[in-house]
């Protein structure tokens, strides 16, 4: 059976950083329009099956109903059977029942955080990640239709799938030798002490940045290292950073439309699989992928590993250039 | 942004003094203390608190039928507050407005309101008046969910956001619009999602968590008096009780009762004090035992006031033509 998976976010793209850095709200409607259109597009290519995460605001329901009233649906459409939560343990769960169903590929809606619950739900299953977040470095800005085509591609197996997907780098995050939590790309340390709003922000009570990819174009915390040193995917190594420490300056990029002036350290470069402790001689907390998670207090110590654990990432550009070669687009 | 101890202390009394003159409240209607409706804040506490906790003397407040949380939280006196509840002369409105009609220009609350919606005009006007005014006051509009689908709503949000403004909405998105379950209401779930429609910036935060709602009232609040117009903040909350002391509430869920309970934001900002060291177990009973002082004092006030005198009725009204009443 040739089958997808979609989890839309339904919380993705309204957090505290519209007032923050002049992102702007994304709204859930959207959201169902483009679940529509990766339908679309999949059903036309060869999917016979798709399944969807249920979620609060009914998306996949929505959709669903839409194109039952429109006529256009052409093949069957399940919304998983799950307790909804309405929370980032909808997602992990649905990438785990997605995963158990052996689909060939997850579409996922929502920023680097809604990416991060997949990988922490999925690891054998191919992502394409479609942004609905803020300024995020994992999904990317693409068409419905377009996540659609390449994710048909993937699960009829219509492309290189070797070319066309990278086993993604992650940093984990341990206690001891118990694995706390993961981060795709990077894990700030703040001085901040609570959850709040979640989103971080504030560059002031930023320490130290652990990255796995960083590049001065992914606007976020990653670029604090990316201004000093890119990180490409295909780099068997990440890096750490110290703020606020040596003389020397440099602008970066670290939300949308926000340019700050940060006091940078060289950045420590470590290696994949070698493992690092840091201990904190302040409380504060541990942001993963842009998110406040961790809390932690002073004397406490963590260890963090550059790993090749994550998730498998389709490269959607390549993925349908190899199967426009091998015919995926000519008709029958 | 990080909050110092004084401020996280000062925000966990407000919402403590919310928790227990709403628990009075409720205890006394059902004794029969209390007459007219009363509509109570219990659960979202931290929503009033994390807003107000940023706002200055000299700033505006509009509330609504759910008032006293938003009216404690901007510094009203819970004595009169207690008093206006009891219908005596001493209260707010000298007894004659009770639970939804409180008021205190001197702190710049400028009203609690029966009219679902009606506060967002108020606020915009503030607004407007503050700019013409050229001051840098700014207003922080309290409603519900319910009141979104009101007119009232988005003429207020166009012409703030026309205007440039220093309004800051605060939805209080408790679920419920009286009975009616969000979902049955709006083909939306979440508010903030309208701010695109008037250009102005639209946030979802954790309503039972104070210091998401600080953080994000902090940034809207510096937003609006620095003359960049209004936002849209939405809480993401829960009333622990019914619409109104007497409803029992049936339309909600058990399950859904018991997850929000457990979301409740008066332990969550408790365990947080504990758990960091702000204060020890001895000092926060102390605080509690303090404010349970106060309430109490309140009731007693309230209690030993005098009726308004049957005058009294045809004072502070729009007209002298009282003809038939002095009859």
């Amino acid at each position: 059976m040739k089958t997808i998976g979609i989890i839309a976010n339904p919380a993705s793209g309204k957090d505290i950083r519209r007032l923050v850095s002049h992102a702007t709200v994304v709204d859930n409607n959207e959201k169902i329009n483009i679940v529509k259109r990766i339908i679309l597009a999949s059903q036309g290519t060869g999917v016979e099956n798709i399944y969807i995460m249920p979620d609060t605001f009914l998306i996949g329901h929505k959709a669903i109903e839409d194109l039952k009233l429109s006529k256009e649906l052409k093949i069957p459409v399940d919304i998983l059977s799950m307790k909804i939560q309405g929370n980032l343990n909808d997602t992990i769960r649905a990438a785990e029942l997605l995963e158990e169903l052996e689909v060939g590929v997850i579409v996922v809606l929502g920023g680097d955080g809604t990416l991060r619950a997949v990988a922490k739900g999925n690891s054998n299953i191919p992502v394409i990640g479609i942004s609905t977040g803020t300024n995020n470095v994992y999904p990317r800005m693409i068409e419905g239709t377009v996540a659609g085509m390449a994710a048909s591609a993937i699960a009829t197996n219509m492309c290189d799938k070797y070319n066309s997907c990278i086993r993604d780098k992650r940093i984990e995050i341990y206690k001891g030798s118990k694995l706390l939590d993961i981060a795709l790309v990077d894990c700030v340390i703040s001085k901040q002490t609570y959850v709040g709003s979640r989103a971080i922000w504030n560059e002031e009570d930023i320490v130290k940045v652990i990255v796995s990819n960083a590049h001065p174009a992914a606007i976020g915390f990653s670029t604090i290292v990316g201004v000093r040193k890119i990180i490409s995917d295909k780099d068997d190594f990440g890096a750490c950073v110290n703020l606020n420490v040596g003389d020397k300056y440099y602008l970066a990029p670290i939300a949308a439309g926000t340019m700050k002036t940060i006091k940078l350290d060289e950045p420590t470069i470590h290696k994949v699989d070698e493992r690092f402790d840091l201990e904190f001689d302040f409380n504060g907390i541990m942001a993963l992928d842009g998110e406040r998670e961790i809390p932690f207090k002073i004397g406490e110590s963590y260890g963090f590993k550059i790993t090749r654990n994550g998730p498998i990432r389709v490269n959607i550009r390549k993925t349908i250039e190899s199967a426009q070669e091998i015919g995926f687009f000519a008709c029958k | 942004m990080e909050l110092n101890n004084t401020k996280i202390i000062e925000m966990y009394k407000t919402m403590k003094r919310i928790r227990e003159f709403e628990t009075n409240a409720s205890k006394l209607f059902a004794e029969g203390q209390i007459h007219g409706f009363v509509h109570l804040y219990i659960g979202e506490e931290a929503v009033a608190t994390g807003v107000c906790a940023n706002l200055r003397e000299d700033d505006y407040i509009t509330s609504t039928h759910r008032g006293h949380g938003h009216i404690i939280a901007k510094g009203g006196d819970v004595k009169y507050m207690m008093a206006e509840l009891y219908g005596r002369q001493t209260g707010y409105c000298k007894g004659k407005g009770g639970s939804m009609h409180i008021a205190d220009a001197t702190k710049g609350i400028i009203g609690a309101n029966g009219i679902v919606g009606a506060g967002q005009n108020i606020a915009t006007g503030a607004g407007l008046s503050a700019k013409l005014r050229g001051t840098d006051q700014v207003c922080a509009c309290f409603f519900g969910d319910g009141s979104t689908n009101q007119g009232t709503f988005h003429e207020s949000l166009n012409l703030a956001s026309i205007w440039r403004l220093p309004v800051v909405f605060v939805c209080e998105n408790n679920l419920y619009g009286i009975s009616m379950h969000q979902s049955r209401h709006q083909a939306i779930q979440d508010i903030a999602d309208r701010a695109v429609a008037y250009n102005i910036p639209g946030v979802v935060v954790d309503g039972n968590d104070v210091f998401a709602v600080y953080e994000a009232a902090n940034e809207a609040i510096e937003r609006a008096r620095n003359g960049q117009g209004p936002s849209l903040i939405e809480c993401k909350t829960y009333r622990h009780h019914g619409h109104f002391e007497g409803d029992p509430a049936k339309y909600k869920p058990a399950e859904e009762v018991a997850e929000w309970m457990s979301k409740d934001p008066l332990p969550r900002l408790v365990n947080y004090m504990l758990d960091n060291n702000i204060l020890s177990k001895e000092e926060l009973n102390e605080i509690d035992r303090q404010i349970n002082d106060e309430i109490k004092e309140a009731i007693k006030f309230a209690e030993e006031s005098p009726w308004p005198p049957i005058e009294s009725v045809v004072e502070d009204i729009y007209t002298d033509i009282v003809e038939e009443v002095e009859k």
